[in-house]
């Protein structure tokens, strides 16, 4: 008599359920992909658009002896050598070092100083001063330019006249080769300086207040407070500030252009203006894309060089 | 879902093409008369007048048809470039005379040495250096619109208060006569009234220097390729006009322009060099004002002369081009020479057009009285930006009580290098 052993039942390798739907995890990832590009496709593209083919555009110009219309002719680095033995672009670049050196210090200083004051809750009417201070940002800067040219205008401006109440003799300032630069750095300053306020209002809301408190029991001065505290705890809104300003400094044309047209004798004259002058005044577009270039490279490396500082300067107070 | 993912896909694709402004070029018809546009900066009554031209030449024949679209010639010097590079531009443009030869050595105009060989063209008349205006390298790549030399503008009453009864005929009269018309009343040593609006830069088309240097037999460019402004002539004609300003105080310094345009029109200066525009101007301020021609310096009497231009595009097709040309015929035909002139205000262009024909508008008579002083200023010199650039540094610094010879020199080196 044999015996039979039954085979051991085979059993069936276990699967998790379906998800609900029927859809793998493999067409779930797709669909996510797929949902990812479709929301990125159109910034994308404007991008390339707008931004990437036209930086790509002017770099092909700056190799050549562009017009705009008409024959182009290849000139290799040219236009670069060109630009570093130009007298004009010379003086720009040396006025937009004035300009930016002027500017980004006060401006900065200026913001931070008015955003330490409007932050203490005993002042009075903070939104409201906060509100007027920041109002000349949203004027534009055009316009803003235009009526701080009558106002300073020897002849028929408000400021002129009210000085001479008091025995002032302003003159013309924006003729003045000594005084033209200060004045415009002056009118940027009053124009901007409410943005960056605002962004260290906000970074000084970040700060917890139990940290004062604590320095305040420890018998810590204001400015120990202030050093010791409120400095290293708004390094970033600081850093992203001077990045800023510094850019809009290396920018700066269309306020330049309205109250002085880079006068007296070039006394004003920037970068950007020098860059317009040559692409829309002489149509010399390769020699205008190259400048922009170099003023590309010189904004990428100052930014590069705060953005470091800054982030050793985060690192350190963490 | 896949689906809608890719309609998402279309559909930005195609804001983003529509956003770019890709659209075709229009095509001229081929069946219909050949379409072009015509830009222009004359935004007065005179943009009106020439408005009505283009609509008569519309309604005088069937084979072509323009469309005017009317922007400040600041405009237009902006946005042509771009215009042009992506083939929207106009056909037909018309622009300061002095901007039209760096454009044209670009290639943006079309040569008109043909059409200004053809009899009909109606350009034999026309006034020589308004051509030469247009001239670079020998070639035509334009046709006037307007040209007529600076002149001074006075405000008659201010000369019947100082006791002025005519106007000063030479440069010593003319300094005295603004000296006499200077006050300052309260002896804070700026003066309230000034003789002269005497800009030191950013003058009107920047010609006012250059016609004080010509007065007084100095030149600035020979044959647009040799600077020549350092001369002995141009020094003493520069200090003349210095000490007037900075020692006898007839002007303020440091005044552009525009700022010289103000003082006159707000009554603060009792005399103004500019162009016809400034009879409109004098007008709406209710000054009651007179027109002269620049005084004789010790050399000659002349002037800048001011001249607006029009260009047919390199982007215009051969019916657009022969449609531009029958325009321009058209226009300098002597009836329709008369009657733009009248309603602008500049002289005619066409020296044949007596001054009877004219003399419903005394602008026209007195501006055309003194059009033999005009000289053009630079013709056929392309880098004209970086010239009157250098000239505008010299006055101002020289102005500032800067050394003349020193900034003679520097103003020939930069010109030199500008113009080769």
């Amino acid at each position: 008599m044999t015996t039979q052993t039954a085979a051991p039942p085979t059993r069936t390798p276990y699967r998790p359920p379906a998800p609900l739907g029927g859809r793998t995890p493999l067409r779930r990832s797709n669909r996510y992909r797929l949902t990812v590009i479709a929301f990125l496709l159109p910034a994308i593209v404007i991008l390339t658009v707008f931004v990437a083919w036209p930086m790509i555009a002017a770099l092909r110009l700056s190799f050549t002896d562009a017009s705009g219309f008409g024959d182009e002719e290849w000139v290799g680095l040219q236009n670069y050598a060109d630009v570093f033995t130009d007298s004009g672009v010379v003086t720009a670049m040396g006025n937009t070092a004035v300009y930016a050196l002027l500017f980004t210090p006060l401006v900065v200083v200026l913001a931070l100083a008015l955003a330490l004051l409007l932050n203490n809750r005993l002042l009075p009417g903070r939104g409201i001063f906060r509100t007027f201070l920041f109002l000349p940002f949203i004027v534009s800067l055009a316009v803003a330019a235009f009526a701080w040219s009558y106002l300073l205008d020897p002849q028929i401006g408000l400021l002129n006249y009210w000085l001479q109440g008091f025995g002032i003799q302003l003159g013309n300032v924006l003729q003045d080769p000594v005084l033209a630069m200060p004045t415009v750095v002056l009118v940027a300053v009053w124009k901007s300086f409410g943005f960056y306020m605002v962004i260290f209002l906000a970074g000084l809301q970040d700060i917890p207040g139990s940290l004062y408190e604590a320095a305040r029991v420890d018998g810590a001065s204001a400015w120990q407070r202030f050093r010791s505290i409120t400095l290293p705890m708004l390094s970033n809104s600081l850093g992203f500030v001077l990045i800023v300003a510094l850019i809009a400094a290396l920018q700066a044309f269309d306020q330049i252009y309205v109250m002085t047209g880079g006068g007296p004798y070039g006394s004003t004259q920037t970068i950007v203006m020098e860059i317009y002058e040559s692409g829309f005044r002489k149509l010399e577009l390769g020699f205008a894309s190259a400048l922009s270039y170099v003023l590309l490279l010189i904004t990428l490396v100052l930014s590069l060089v705060q953005f470091l500082f800054f982030s050793r300067g985060e690192k350190d107070a963490s | 879902m896949m689906k809608r993912a890719i309609m998402a896909v279309a559909a930005a694709s195609a804001t983003a093409v529509a956003l770019a402004g890709c659209t075709a070029p229009a095509d001229d018809n081929s069946e219909g008369p050949a379409t072009l546009t015509f830009w222009h900066g004359y935004t007065e009554a005179d943009g009106e007048v020439l408005d009505q031209i283009v609509a008569d030449f519309n309604d005088s024949q069937d084979d072509y048809v323009i469309e005017t679209e009317t922007k400040t010639w600041a405009v237009i010097d902006d946005t042509l470039l771009p215009a042009l590079s992506s083939d929207e531009g106009p056909d037909i443009v018309a622009m300061p005379a002095e901007r039209m030869p760096v454009y044209a050595d670009r290639g943006a105009f079309v040569d008109l040495t043909d059409f200004y060989a053809s009899e009909d063209s109606n350009t034999s008349e026309l006034a020589e250096q308004s051509v030469d205006m247009v001239t670079v390298d020998g070639a035509p790549y334009g046709v006037p619109t307007g040209f007529v030399p600076l002149s001074v503008f006075y405000n008659k009453a201010l000369f019947t208060a100082a006791g002025i009864d005519e106007f000063p005929t030479t440069w010593d009269e003319w300094v005295d006569a603004a000296k006499a018309l200077t006050i300052d009343a309260n002896s804070d040593g700026t003066p309230e009234q000034y003789g002269l609006a005497l800009p030191d830069h950013a003058t009107v088309a920047n010609g006012l220097w250059p016609s004080l240097l010509l007065s007084g037999g100095g030149e600035i460019v020979e044959g647009s390729t040799e600077a020549v402004i350092d001369s002995s002539e141009n020094a003493e004609s520069l200090a003349y006009w210095v000490d007037a300003v900075t020692k006898d105080k007839i002007s303020p310094t440091g005044l552009d322009g525009i700022g010289a345009d103000e003082l006159f029109s707000s009554g603060k200066a009792a005399m103004h060099v500019g162009g016809p525009w400034m009879s409109f101007i004098s007008a709406d301020n209710d000054i009651d004002y007179g027109i002269a021609a620049i005084p004789a310096g010790p050399e000659e009497q002349a002037a800048s002369a001011i001249g607006v231009s029009m260009g047919i595009t390199e982007q215009a097709s051969d019916a657009q081009v022969a449609g531009a040309e029958a325009f321009f015929s058209y226009f300098f035909q002597e009836d329709v020479a008369t009657e733009w002139s009248l309603a602008s205000g500049w002289p005619p262009l066409r020296t044949d057009i007596p001054l009877e024909s004219v003399e419903s508008n005394p602008v026209v008579v007195s501006l055309t009285e003194i059009a033999p002083t005009g000289r053009a200023l630079l013709p056929g010199v392309v880098n004209s930006v970086d010239v009157l650039a250098a000239i505008d540094t010299l006055t101002q610094k020289a102005v500032a009580g800067g050394d003349i010879d020193e900034l003679l020199a520097a103003a020939q080196s930069e010109i030199q290098q500008a113009i080769e």
